[in-house]
């Protein structure tokens, strides 16, 4: 049959409206009815307008024996949109199609880990927005391809290299696992809805594994992953949340590491006093405060947002905008584990760094931290390692460190807390106290001998502690520029915004890539 | 029924509700005591106190209950 435009435009019309069609209405039913969307559906709700790519790519779909009931539109499903105002590279694994399994038959997998609209967002610069519902490889791939392929033969170069690149943004809403799962934790932030699960193989593989019957949700549910393994950064209510906790996100970043982010409105003055500072701590030591009250007093009005509220719960961090100039926020909380750093919030803390020093986010950190986390369950938990790395990373983070001591400050943990060779610019609130170890157990520690020997040990120990105490007294260290400087707590917000301002002319000089690599962990 | 759980390992420093106490969301239930801090525990809901299930002195894992209210 000869070419005419009438029918060659028909068979277009024909099969863009099957790729519609995604996997049957059958399956397409059952995701509604356990209350998620389809891959379409997601991104239509997500974007003010979508150009898709690659819309006709489709498969035959094969039974067991081999024989041909049709065909179907491949497993995942991108393009380029606008998201929140933002030009953005946007795609997500379609559940409804053999459960979103990466076609890696298709040419280029046509898209996700690794496939197109990865390519898309590094060589356009844009962000990365990634729904991942998918069960990662599945045999099936096997019998398309004729062998079984080495998992090794795809390149994972590009979602590594996109880190140190644009935003990469993931949402999990259903189920996310093997590859998929592999994913969704190479990202800058993500966020999973609270019937969702991920896991690296699920309930049926554990149980040929380890002979373990476990239900989905004990394995990997959401609040598993959001509050104990830190796998997903923030719990969403439904997919709602998730979307608009990822326009907040997205929010604070640039589109790359080439531009600065955005500056948010300065309708907050600078030089605000922020009276309630001084009811918010307790004048008690001993008593802790709300670290979130705390930081939304100093920021600008509604500008907090936190990352990882859930777990690795003794740092606190998040983003916020100060003066309209989007930071990173970092701050002990003493109300978990008495602020001491312990491995995961040492992990949370580096990932949080290394994405603010990424996109030139400045960092605040606000330092209550009695030091590493101790004891036996520490130990095991390579604390030390963990906690090393939090250092490291704030010593090579690229932008100004602005450090606020709020209480306690000893051990090696303060040195993830600013860096001495940066500015090292450290405001104290005259609430601090700080030291290699506090009094109370340092001078047991140090004098043991010299107490044990003493006529009347418990009152030699007192004369100690009297005289380490005193010297532990705060203003005596800023008589020796041994910090920067000391403040009235209520004047924070109007120094710190003064020392942002400046910085940003630093910033602008120091755009592009990150000189070191971006690593998800050790 | 609601039980409050130890989000901490800690020593129970100070119980402030007994059986049959009515306590409101956001009251604090309890003090625990961990690094040494003072840590409130608060009601995430409001409710009468059905059980305290740790003594004062007891010391608590993460995961622990606490108190439930009925």
């Amino acid at each position: 049959m000869s070419f005419t435009w009438e029918s060659a435009l028909e068979e277009l019309k024909r099969r863009r409206a099957r790729a519609r069609e995604l996997g049957g209405e059958r399956r397409v039913q059952r995701a509604h009815d356990q209350g998620r969307f389809t891959i379409r559906e997601r991104i239509e709700r997500s974007t003010s307008w979508f150009s898709e790519v690659g819309e006709l790519a489709a498969y035959e779909d094969v039974d067991a024996t081999g024989k041909v009931l049709g065909t179907l539109p491949a497993s995942y499903v991108c393009g380029l949109g606008e998201f929140d105002g933002r030009t953005v590279a946007i795609g997500g694994e379609d559940f409804t199609v053999r459960g979103g399994a990466p076609q890696t038959y298709l040419a280029r997998m046509k898209g996700g880990l690794g496939g197109f609209v990865e390519d898309l967002a590094h060589d356009y610069r844009i962000p990365l927005i990634l729904f991942l519902e998918g069960i990662g490889g599945d045999v099936a791939a096997q019998a398309e391809k004729g062998y079984a392929y080495l998992v090794s033969s795809l390149s994972m170069m590009r979602p590594f290299e996109l880190m140190s690149e644009v935003p990469v943004l993931g949402m999990v809403s259903g189920a996310s696992a093997g590859g998929t799962a592999g994913r969704t934790v190479v990202t800058h932030f993500s966020v999973m809805t609270k019937d969702s699960v991920m896991f690296a193989g699920g309930p049926p593989l554990v149980k040929r594994a380890l002979g373990i019957d476990v239900d989905k949700d004990e394995l990997g549910g959401a609040r598993l992953h959001t509050s104990v393994s830190g796998g997903v950064d923030n719990l969403a209510e439904d997919e709602d949340d998730a979307l608009e906790q990822m326009r907040t996100v997205l929010g604070y970043l640039p589109q790359n590491v080439w531009e600065l982010p955005a500056r948010g409105d300065r309708s907050d003055p600078a030089d605000r006093i922020v009276e309630e500072l001084l009811k918010i701590i307790p004048e008690n030591r001993r008593q802790p405060y709300k670290v979130d009250r705390m930081i939304k007093a100093i920021v600008d009005a509604e500008s907090f947002f936190e990352v990882g509220p859930k777990w690795g719960r003794s740092v606190t961090t998040g983003f916020a905008r100060m003066d309209g100039i989007p930071v990173g926020i970092v701050a002990s909380n003493p109300r978990y584990l008495g602020g001491a750093i312990d491995a995961k919030a040492a992990e949370k803390q580096i990932r949080f760094v290394d994405t603010c020093s990424t996109f030139h986010l400045p960092i605040v950190y606000f330092v209550d931290v009695p030091g590493f986390m101790v004891g036996t369950e520490a130990e095991k938990a390579s604390t030390l390692r963990w906690g090393m790395r939090a250092v490291q990373s704030l010593i090579f983070a690229e932008v100004p460190v602005i450090t606020v001591h709020v209480r306690k400050a000893f051990g090696m943990a303060v040195n993830a807390t600013s860096n001495p060779d940066g500015l090292g610019l450290r405001i104290a609130w005259p609430s601090g106290e700080w030291g290699d170890l506090p009094v109370e157990g340092g001078v047991e520690a140090g004098f043991r001998r010299e107490i044990e020997a003493a006529d009347d040990p418990a009152e030699y120990r007192r004369l100690v502690e009297e005289r380490m105490l005193a010297m532990a007294d705060p203003f005596r260290t800023a008589e020796h520029f041994g910090v920067e400087h000391m403040i009235d707590p209520r004047e924070t917000r109007a120094v710190v915004c003064r020392f942002l301002n400046a910085s940003m002319h630093k910033l602008v000089t120091t755009l592009g890539p990150p000189q070191r690599q971006w690593r998800p962990g050790p | 029924m609601a039980t409050i759980e130890s989000d901490t390992v800690a020593v129970v420093w100070k119980v402030l509700v007994a059986e049959g106490d009515a306590v409101e969301d956001g009251d604090t239930v309890m003090i625990l005591e961990s690094m040494k801090m003072e840590i409130p525990v608060e009601a995430e809901e409001s409710g009468t106190v059905s059980k305290v299930h740790v003594e004062v002195g007891a010391s608590v894992a993460e995961g622990d209950p606490l108190v439930t209210l009925g």
